[in-house]
């Protein structure tokens, strides 16, 4: 079970309200496939909030309902699927899934509506970025979002609680190329939302490596990577 | 409007808000599902997490037995938010195929049958209202009329008839009328950010972190 942010129980709260876009409630229900607490957490609001949908009006149904709803399962193969892009159809929600490498693509690739979506004040107005990396754990767990503006700036934001200990501090790092190696985007003292802001980076492209890494207090001695990696992906442009 | 609002401060009482002739019934207070008797709730329960079981097994007995309980109250959900028959019963047919496909994902513990399934149905309207394209196939009317509608789903007066006598009213009470407003928008009418921040003309930024506090307090209310 992964600790939970703050910033992902408030998504979960919007998730529950209808308030996501589909990008944004996929990742919300990837992490609620894996932390069973999030799942109850959900459930709770949701169960709290269902005396607001039994306060509509009933409708009869048509009389042959029933009957065209069993016709539609017959056909059922036949027909495009509905759910949300990327969920996972047929996993019990209960059970670790495997780590899923689409997913960080799948999410990212889409992802462009949650600058906005994330209610980060201080982002508004947002403007797009160019590339959105979801950052994941070795087991697949998303753990932060990267969105490269280009120009020198990008955001980090935490969808899983880093601990991160006193004598520490994270490191947000990109590879914008083999020839510059990795390079340092910024210093975090904690697992927080944070814009970034860095010097003479080409533009980000598609498929760029992003990562956090946990580093001595103020951020690698040797200006390269010297910390265990608590999340990486790499960048899906933004249309 | 100021009839509208009257209308639904006064409970039991019936509101055939039709703007335009469409034969759409808003509001009309049902004391009786929400003062259902505890021992009504567990069976209701029972039955519910039963057909999602049949669901996951491949039998069709299980949606018919969650038509026959929920299948009005959830047709009704959908036509509230929906404003249209004819999207509603395509709601509540999408809904009912996710069901059947997704019933080996419930999870019993975290939540109760009836929560699930009514996720699903809220999920798929609002698919239909933002995502799908499937109001662009809609004449320009008839777009306009389902917009006036949903704008009637929520009123700022009134609005404990949407919570019926529960402890969410309660709670809901205990809001700002502001962020009060906005849950209620985004839960009963299925407004999005961006709708809420022009209803009621705050920027967006400001709706959502109104939401988030509003949800923040209502919470800790209700737990």
């Amino acid at each position: 079970m992964t600790d939970l942010s703050a910033e992902i129980i408030a998504l979960s709260d919007e998730y529950v309200l209808g308030l996501l876009t589909p990008t944004e409630a996929a990742l919300v229900e990837e992490i609620m496939a894996r932390d069973l607490e999030l799942a109850q957490r959900v459930g709770d609001l949701r169960d709290r909030l269902l005396p607001l949908d039994l306060s509509a009006a009933p409708v009869d149904l048509p009389e042959d309902f029933g009957v065209q709803v069993a016709e539609q399962l017959a056909n059922k193969d036949q027909l495009p699927k509905m759910q949300f892009a990327g969920v996972p159809t047929e996993k019990p929600a209960n059970q670790p899934a495997a780590p899923k490498p689409w997913l960080a693509g799948m999410l990212a690739a889409s992802l462009a509506g949650i600058a906005v979506g994330f209610g980060v004040a201080w982002m508004q107005p947002a403007p797009a970025p160019k590339v959105v990396a979801v950052l994941m754990d070795a087991q697949g767990v998303p753990q932060a979002v990267v969105d490269d503006y280009g120009n020198d700036t990008a955001t980090v934001r935490f969808v899983a609680d880093v601990p991160v200990p006193a004598d520490r501090s994270l490191q947000v790092w990109t590879l914008p190329s083999a020839d510059m190696g990795p390079t340092s985007l910024g210093v975090l003292t904690g697992a927080g939302a944070a814009q970034l802001s860095f010097d003479d980076l080409p533009d980000p492209s598609a498929e760029q490596l992003y990562e956090v890494t946990l580093e001595p207090l103020g951020g690698s001695p040797t200006g390269r990577p010297t910390g265990p990696i608590i999340g990486k992906g790499f960048a899906a442009e933004q249309t | 409007m100021q009839n509208l609002t009257v209308a639904l401060a006064l409970p039991r009482q019936a509101f055939p808000f039709i703007p335009t002739g469409l034969p759409i019934t808003v509001w009309e207070f049902r004391e009786e599902s929400i003062l259902a008797k505890d021992t009504d709730a567990d069976a209701r329960s029972t039955l519910l997490s039963r057909a999602l079981a049949d669901c996951a097994a491949g039998n069709q007995a299980g949606v018919d037995a969650i038509l026959e309980s929920e299948g009005r109250q959830l047709l009704g959900v959908a036509q509230r938010i929906l404003a249209r028959r004819d999207l509603a019963e395509e709601a509540l047919q999408d809904a009912m195929l996710q069901v059947w496909r997704k019933a080996k994902q419930f999870n019993a513990s975290s939540g109760s049958a009836r929560g699930w399934i009514y996720a699903i149905l809220r999920n798929r309207c609002l698919n239909i209202l933002r995502g799908d394209k499937r109001l662009s196939t809609l004449a320009p009317a008839d777009l306009a009329t389902l917009q006036e509608s949903r704008q009637q789903i929520v009123p700022e007066e009134g609005w404990e008839i949407l919570a019926g006598p529960s402890r969410i009213r309660d709670c809901l009470g205990g809001l700002d009328s502001q962020s009060r407003h906005a849950i209620l928008l985004a839960h009963v009418a299925g407004y999005s950010h961006a709708e809420i921040s022009t209803r009621q003309d705050v920027p967006l930024g400001t709706i959502k972190s109104l939401i988030r506090r509003g949800l923040q307090a209502l919470k800790e209310c209700l737990s």
